[in-house]
């Protein structure tokens, strides 16, 4: 009961085998990293460059450079401008349409700046403004969103009889081309336009309905087209507009009250009442282990012509007992008995019994086998 | 210290003035009033210590039996709500010890705390913690006292079921009963009639001659012959082998099979010494002329436990000389492990086997032989070669044990106890004490 369980046999190999098979766990989980790895690598979409939707050089679904491209070779000079400072060398006049995508990174500064540098230009459309970019450029709000296919249905000759269709189209309280559901996609502002349907003009989506040509003829319509996408790294340190300040006032100190409410619940839960009960625990140990391991020794060390003689001795043993030959009795007694008893030949009992030579593990199982067949067969012929 | 939930509780009601004006500060100052709420609370809770705590003391009982400690809570200064948890060891097996107390000034109180062992030996109690709650329920003091109190759990004594048959068995060698045992060194009793069913080689044909009936000897089984059990508890005793509730220590198979014995040897009449030991002798006593044989041995067996040592038999041997030169019956409960017989007992068996009839009594692992029947695989193959290994070295040991006068009996952990006692009451009948 207060016995340890024994010594562990420890086997310290100093050959390279040995310290293959010691480190084989370590090796596999290495192994499988690096290709994870280079799996991973292989898996991943070539290119690198990652792009925001409707950027007019990204090449993915639901970028703009197949419209871009289009305009380009019908003659309009498209510039792509990515900051601010950019916009600023920018050259804009009155044969200049200004196009902003990405207007979710607009800070009031840059809006600001932005008012101001195309102040001359001929339009300036800007692709579906976040609502706080609506509100600070005065600028409609938005009041739906639709799927269907919208027609253009106002006097304007330039949509004369086209429709567009996106999966996702906003729609604004002001202007009457593209009506739907009271609001109008397309919303002139103070100035300038507000367009609800940059899917439109998508890579993927521009092939629907009409949207081509409403794309071409809204960015296509002056010889030059700045193509705007505002740049977070623009913005004032206090300009980002955060989650949280559209969040209700109460929430933050909720928060904190909830916190202290998790860790008094912690403290008040965790308090143990007491130390704990520890025991003077007695080891049980089976007793059969020892011999156990002493099995596994033989093994390791795959000492079979031992085990082979062992199990031998003692069927001989036995069967000299069940035959009744007395404690001493010779091998050949036990051999010759055997065979009477069981019409064996005398030569194969002898085989089995003494002298078959071991030549690997599976001559072992069988031998073993074999004696206690032999003894089964002994003890009921 | 510690708090109650009531402490979260209260401040997660801080929503509410959070709400009415909603910033941080609002929440910072609650959090301050609820903590300086709760630390008062603490301050004017009762201290634990000055509860008085007693034990009533507890008794013995067996393995397997369920017992209650009762402690008694006092608290003499003031009224006291706590809560208090009387811990034991583990294996003691207590159960609902935690109890609510609510006591007025001066009251007292009693607790119940059911046991049910798991172990034989001392069990000891822990502690006695006490959480003693401020007047608001929000904080409480905590302290843990030591309260000693221990159950004395006595060996299980399952063989007991055995009992009867045995005596049964030792009636039938006493005078009592008409069978008759005739035999080498029973004495002489006395003269009666004859009766159907006596053996007719006992007739005292002289008597019949002189009377008119026939008239036969009796013999009575030998008297007040010494039996001396020798407990072996060193590190080959501690080996668990197959047997009731997934397998028993060997000493504790070993010490059913010495309690068998006894019951039956003092109901025989004879006197029986108690040793147990290893390196050292463990215990020591004396049982001749004690009514309650068994219930004395349980008690000295109780807190046994097996020691990481070799036994020392050449001490204990003369532990068992120590104890009189008279002849007697020497059990020695012992498993026969061959090395530890070789190295250490061989050498003092003549002088025990000169003096006294020597028994070793062995628990046999059944473990083995099914190890040695099991060929299935390569690692069965190879662990069959070292059981068999192990059971040639055992045969052989057993043998030389023979060869030196000592009777083995070997058996499994359920048949030992009948089977020492079986050869201890063939020994009482052919009179070979």
């Amino acid at each position: 009961m207060t016995v340890s369980t024994g010594s562990t046999v420890s086997t310290s190999s100093t050959t390279t085998g040995g310290w293959f098979r010691r480190k084989r766990p370590v090796l596999i989980v290495a192994l499988a990293f690096v290709v994870a790895v280079v799996l991973a690598y292989l898996a991943a979409p070539k290119g690198g460059e990652s792009y925001a939707p409707f950027d007019p050089e990204s090449p993915d679904p639901d970028g703009s450079r197949a419209l871009a491209q289009v305009l380009e070779q019908h003659g309009v000079d498209v510039e792509v401008v990515r900051s601010s400072k950019q916009l600023e060398d920018t050259e804009i006049g009155s044969d200049t349409t200004v196009f902003v995508t990405g207007t979710d990174a607009l800070g009031e500064n840059t809006a600001t700046r932005l008012r101001e540098r195309t102040a001359d230009a001929g339009d300036l459309v800007l692709a579906e403004p976040a609502p706080y970019v609506s509100t600070m450029l005065g600028i409609p709000y938005a009041i739906s969103q639709t799927s269907e296919t919208v027609e253009a249905g106002c006097d304007d000759p330039r949509w004369e009889g086209l429709s567009i269709r996106a999966d996702a189209v906003t729609t604004y309280d002001a202007g009457s081309c593209f009506t739907h559901d009271d609001g109008a996609v397309l919303a002139p502002g103070d100035g300038l336009t507000v367009w609800g349907a940059p899917q439109v003009l998508t890579n993927e989506q521009i092939v629907r309905a009409d949207n081509a040509a409403v794309g071409l003829r809204l960015l296509g319509a002056t010889d030059r087209l700045v193509w705007y996408v505002p740049a977070l790294e623009d913005l004032a340190p206090d300009e980002a507009h955060s989650p949280s300040s559209l969040l209700p006032r109460w929430i933050t100190p909720a928060l904190w009250l909830l916190l202290f409410t998790v860790v008094a619940l912690a403290i008040a839960r965790g308090r143990r009442l007491g130390p704990l009960a520890v025991e003077p625990l007695p080891v049980h140990v089976r007793a059969g282990e020892t011999t156990r391991s002493l099995g596994r020794l033989y093994r390791r060390s795959g000492d079979r012509t031992h085990a082979g003689t062992t199990l031998r001795q003692a069927a001989r043993t036995r069967l000299a007992q069940r035959l009744r030959l007395g404690r001493d009795a010779t091998s050949e007694a036990v051999v010759g008995a055997v065979a009477r008893s069981t019409g064996r030949p005398g030569l194969e009992v002898s085989a089995l019994l003494t002298d078959a030579p071991l030549e690997n593990d599976h001559d072992l199982i069988t031998l073993a086998n074999a004696l206690a067949a032999l003894e089964e067969e002994v003890r009921h012929p | 210290m510690a708090i109650t939930w009531r402490v979260p509780v209260l401040v997660l009601a801080g929503i509410v003035p959070v709400l009415l004006r909603p910033t941080v500060g609002t929440a910072a100052l609650w959090v301050l009033i609820v903590t300086a709420l709760t630390l008062l609370d603490v301050w004017l809770a009762p201290k634990p210590s000055t509860l008085e705590i007693s034990r009533s003391r507890l008794g013995g009982i067996r393995l397997g039996e369920s017992t209650t400690s009762d402690l008694t809570v006092r608290s003499p200064a003031r009224r006291v709500r706590a809560l208090v948890r009387d811990a034991w060891q583990p294996t003691a097996g207590a159960t609902d010890n935690r109890h609510r107390i609510g006591l007025g000034r001066g009251d007292s109180t009693r607790l119940r705390t059911s046991l049910r062992p798991r172990r034989r030996g001392d069990l000891r109690a822990l502690g006695v913690t006490v959480r003693a709650y401020g007047p608001l329920g929000l904080g409480a003091r905590q302290r843990t006292m030591p309260v000693a109190g221990s159950v004395r759990v006595l060996p299980a004594f399952e063989a007991r079921k055995h009992l009867p048959s045995r005596l049964q068995r030792l009636r039938e060698l006493d005078g009592r009963a008409a069978v008759r045992v005739r035999g080498q060194g029973t004495e002489f009793d006395s003269l009666r009639e004859y009766v159907r069913g006596d053996d007719v080689r006992s007739i005292d044909w002289r008597t019949t001659a002189r009377s008119r009936t026939v008239v036969v000897r009796t013999w009575q089984p030998e008297r007040d012959r010494r039996v001396v059990l020798v407990l072996d508890t060193s590190r080959t005793s501690a080996g668990r082998v197959e047997g009731a509730d997934g397998g028993v220590p060997r000493l504790d198979s070993a010490m059913d099979a010495g309690l068998l014995l006894a019951a039956i040897a003092s109901r025989a009449g004879d006197r029986i010494d108690f040793l147990a030991g290893d390196l050292r002798v463990r215990s020591r006593m004396r049982l001749a002329g004690q009514r309650d044989v068994t219930q004395r041995l349980q008690e000295a067996m109780a807190d046994l436990e097996p020691v990481i040592a070799e036994a020392d038999w050449s001490s204990l041997a003369g532990a068992v000389a120590g104890l009189g030169r008279h002849r007697a019956l020497v059990v020695l409960l012992t498993p026969l492990d061959p090395h530890a017989i070789e190295e250490s007992l061989l050498p003092v068996l003549p002088v025990l086997t000169q003096h006294h009839r020597v028994v070793l009594a062995s628990v046999r692992d059944p473990e083995l032989e099914a190890t040695a029947a099991s060929r299935d695989t390569l690692d069965d193959v190879y662990a069959a070669a070292a059981a068999e290994q192990t059971l040639r070295r055992r045969d052989h040991t057993a043998a030389m044990l023979r060869t030196l006068g000592v009777d083995v009996v070997d058996a499994d952990a359920e048949s030992l106890p009948p089977a020492l006692a079986d050869h201890y009451l063939q020994l009482k009948a052919t009179g070979q004490l």
